[in-house]
Parts: C-alpha cells; sequence; structure tokens
C-alpha cells in the first residue's frame, strides 16, 4: 500500500513540477474561464443574477476543465513520455489516481482564480453558506475530473482530441451540473441545510466514475 | 569436469500474430534470443519491427502466438517483466519541462532505484550529459535527446534493452557516439534487440539478424552468415 502512495506521490508531483515549470495549463485555461464568464455576463446583460450565476460559473469550469485534462494528458503524448510510464512497473490505477489528483489540483487552482471573478460579476452573496458551496463544487469537480481524465486519456491519440473530449465529457456530466446547481439553489436560496436527493446523486456519480475508471484506465492507454 | 550451462532463453516468441486496424502487421512470427546477445531487426518501412519490439516490450498484446520473456510467459499487465526491460525508440519517451537529471530521478524512483539521484549523475556521465544534467530536455539537440533517452532507459539496470530505430534523425557524430555506448552495453552483458533499417550498419553491430518483410520473418540468422545484398533481397523480394 505504501509502495502504492509512494508512486501516486512521484507522478502527481512530477505533473505539478511541469507544470510549474510551464504555467502553460493554468494559465490558458484561467483566462478562458474569465473571458467565458465575462462574454456570458455582457451577453445577458446581468440579466441573471445571484445564486443562477452558478450555471454560468460551471459554464466556465466545463470548458476550461475540458482544456486542462486535454493539457495535461498532452504532456504525456508529447515525445511519446507516456510509453516511459507505461514501461515501469506501476499499476494503471496508479497512473490513474495520479492524473486524477493532478487534474484536481489545477481544478482547484481555476476555480480559486474564476469563482471570485463570478461572485463579483454576477453579485453572487456567498456568506449565507460559504462552506457549503465550497463542499458542493468539491464534491462535483472530484465527479468531473474523474470523467475527464479518464476520456481524456481514451481521446488522447485520436485526431479530434478536444472537440472529441467535449462531446463525451459535456453529456456524461451533465447528472453532475444539474445535480450541483439544484443543490446551491436550494442552500442559497430556499435555506436548506446540504444534502438531500441532489447531494446522494453527486456522491453516488463521484463513487461509480472513479470506480469504473480505476479499473478501464488500462484499457484506455495506448502507448 | 564441470556441467555445461546453457545460457538463458531471454526471448521466445511462438507464432506471433498482430493485426492493426484489419492489416495483418505481423504473422506467425517465432524468434529466440539468448542471453548477452546482440540481435539487429531488419526491415523495410511498415515490415512491423516497430509492432514486433512493442509486443516484445509488453506495451502492446499480440493477436496470437505466445510470448515468453525470461523464461516466464507474458500474461496480464507484464509488470514485473517489464522491469527487467529497457526500451528506447526514436521518440525519447522523456519530459521536455524537466532536465535530464530530474527525469532519470523520476524514472529511477517509479522503478524503486536505490538512490535515483545518483544513478542518474552516474548514467548521465556514462552518456556524456553530466555538464548538462540540470538543463531542461527542451534545450538539447536530437542527438543529446537520445543520449538522455538511453540513459533514462537504463536507470533501472535492465536485463534487455530493446531499441526501436534508435539512429533516426541523429547525425554521424551521434549516430557513432550511441554505437559506442550500444557496443559498451553489450560488452557488459546486456542483451539487445534494436531494430533498424540500415542493412549494412546492423550487420556490423548485430550477432544475430532476423529480417522481417510483410510482417514475416524471412531471415532469422548468425550476422556472420549474411550479407548486405542477401538481406536486401529478402527484404523486398515478395
Amino acid at each position: 500500500m505504501s509502495r502504492v502512495i509512494r508512486q501516486i506521490a512521484i507522478l502527481t508531483l512530477k505533473d505539478l513540477r511541469i507544470e510549474a515549470r510551464g504555467r502553460q495549463t493554468l494559465g490558458l485555461v484561467a483566462v478562458l474561464g474569465v473571458l467565458i464568464i465575462a462574454v456570458l455576463g455582457l451577453g445577458l446583460n446581468r440579466q441573471v443574477g445571484g445564486v443562477d450565476a452558478t450555471a454560468i460559473l460551471w459554464v466556465a469550469y466545463l470548458f476550461a476543465g475540458v482544456l486542462s485534462f486535454e493539457k495535461t494528458m498532452a504532456v504525456e503524448r508529447e515525445d511519446a513520455a507516456l510509453a516511459g510510464l507505461l514501461m515501469a512497473p506501476v499499476d494503471r490505477g496508479v497512473l490513474y489516481v495520479a492524473k486524477l489528483l493532478s487534474n484536481l489540483a489545477l481544478m482547484a487552482a481555476l476555480a480559486a482564480v474564476i469563482t471570485p471573478v463570478a461572485i463579483l460579476f454576477f453579485g453572487f452573496d456567498l456568506s449565507a453558506a460559504p462552506l457549503g458551496f465550497a463542499a458542493v463544487m468539491a464534491i462535483s469537480m472530484v465527479g468531473f475530473a474523474a470523467v475527464g481524465t479518464l476520456f481524456a486519456a481514451a481521446t488522447a491519440s485520436t485526431r479530434l482530441q478536444g472537440g472529441l473530449l467535449a462531446m463525451l465529457v459535456f453529456p456524461i456530466s451533465l447528472p453532475l451540473v444539474i445535480a450541483s446547481t439544484q443543490l446551491l439553489v436550494s442552500m442559497f436560496r430556499d435555506g436548506e441545510p446540504l444534502g438531500g436527493l441532489a447531494l446522494g446523486v453527486l456522491v453516488a456519480f463521484d463513487a461509480v466514475f472513479l470506480v469504473v475508471s480505476w479499473l478501464v484506465f488500462e484499457c484506455v492507454l495506448e502507448p | 569436469m564441470p556441467p555445461a550451462t546453457h545460457p538463458e532463453i531471454v526471448v521466445q516468441a511462438l507464432d506471433l500474430s498482430k493485426q492493426i486496424d484489419g492489416r495483418a502487421v505481423l504473422q506467425e512470427v517465432s524468434l529466440e534470443v539468448l542471453a548477452g546477445r546482440f540481435v539487429v531487426v531488419i526491415g523495410a518501412n511498415g515490415a512491423g519491427k516497430s509492432t514486433l519490439l512493442k509486443i516484445l516490450a509488453t506495451l502492446m498484446r499480440p493477436n496470437s502466438g505466445e510470448l515468453r520473456l525470461f523464461g516466464r510467459p507474458v500474461r496480464g499487465d507484464g509488470s514485473p517483466l517489464r522491469a527487467r526491460i529497457g526500451l528506447i525508440s526514436h521518440q525519447s519517451m522523456l519530459y521536455r519541462e524537466l532536465s535530464a537529471c530530474e527525469n532519470l530521478v523520476f524514472f529511477g524512483r517509479l522503478y524503486g532505484v536505490r538512490n535515483p539521484r545518483e544513478r542518474a549523475l552516474e548514467l548521465l556521465e556514462m552518456v556524456g550529459l553530466a555538464d548538462r544534467a540540470d538543463d531542461a530536455v527542451k534545450t538539447f539537440s536530437r542527438g543529446m535527446t537520445q543520449r538522455a533517452a538511453i540513459a533514462r532507459a537504463l536507470v533501472h539496470e535492465p536485463d534487455l534493452l530493446l531499441a526501436d530505430e534508435p539512429f533516426a534523425g541523429l547525425d554521424v557524430p551521434s549516430v557513432d557516439r550511441l554505437q559506442v555506448i550500444l557496443a559498451r552495453l553489450q560488452a557488459s552483458g546486456k542483451t539487445i534487440i534494436l531494430s533498424h533499417h540500415d542493412v549494412d550498419q546492423s550487420l556490423r553491430m548485430g550477432q544475430q539478424a532476423i529480417v522481417l518483410r510483410q510482417g514475416r520473418v524471412v531471415v532469422d540468422r548468425c550476422t556472420r552468415k549474411l550479407d548486405s545484398a542477401t538481406v536486401l533481397r529478402e527484404m523486398v523480394t515478395a
């Protein structure tokens, strides 16, 4: 077990070190996220506000997230580094978890940049349940990154890449977006505590995709 | 009189076949490689050399046939066997943003190498990159990148080294340098299987030549018993 944890740490730190060196992914996806919020905000002429704006926030997360997943997997494709990884005596599930953690770290950094922008832009008052908001977003991000990491690996060797990845990840993530938005509306508009069916959907989504992705990751990896 | 010792059979392939997108890339390939041998796999473009090496590296599974490495059948993900194999290809399999040393330390840690930094520096010294150890791989020339790739493939001291077209895109001094490194590795007892399309160079370097034509083994012989004309004829004759 300690060997597995050590390998996950080695792989995740490698990804974060590469990102820190190049700062290519985070810089790009953060700008994209902010632009999406600004364009939608200006386009809707601030007719959407308050908790309804979380749907717009999700649009930014989805597009920027997909780009982020694609970029982190592209690092492995460049100069066939993935083949080097696959030659190492490392379980494929370990590779998945490490890439998932790297993607989650990037998504957290992305959220830290674009969420305040959305809050300011749409006047979304978080003070009623800041921890509840953070919890819902964290649970949602795990599921989104679980799906994104799996399909980014599956589509990395295809010519369509980004387009195909978005076409696969967006519809699959729909239950996540709906449940997450419903939870936020019930918490912030109706003043209900965190819980209920929507939370169950989020947790079940995370559990199903984490387990399935761990199991099938080997099949989607091609050197 | 001491009992006769037989050299270990490192690679034993029996009737390996592989289809990719409906095309038969390998057809009933059988071969045997003894420990310490330098084997060259020769063939024209599309003859199946890279596919064969990927299968031997356990990165790809054949559609049919049996592969045994170090006397053990390759089943499942082949992870324990892969720990004894090093792979070099025309692509470096290195992370361009990281330095040569960071790359080697990273792979060394994954393989569970003791003192990975010490091992990395030792290998970079061997391939003549000690003075560029801390430079990012993206700043290297093609020849330097390939030497760093060799160091990466050797970081865990593999018994079997697979090299898929390692000379591709190298200039003459880099080719010479790489040949010296490979000769040194062979002298140290490593088993080497190298795919190449240059017949003369292959016959000079290797001890055993396997010629592939349209996915089939058409020659499997000691290089001393072969000449370039014969190999070229076998490579192209349908």
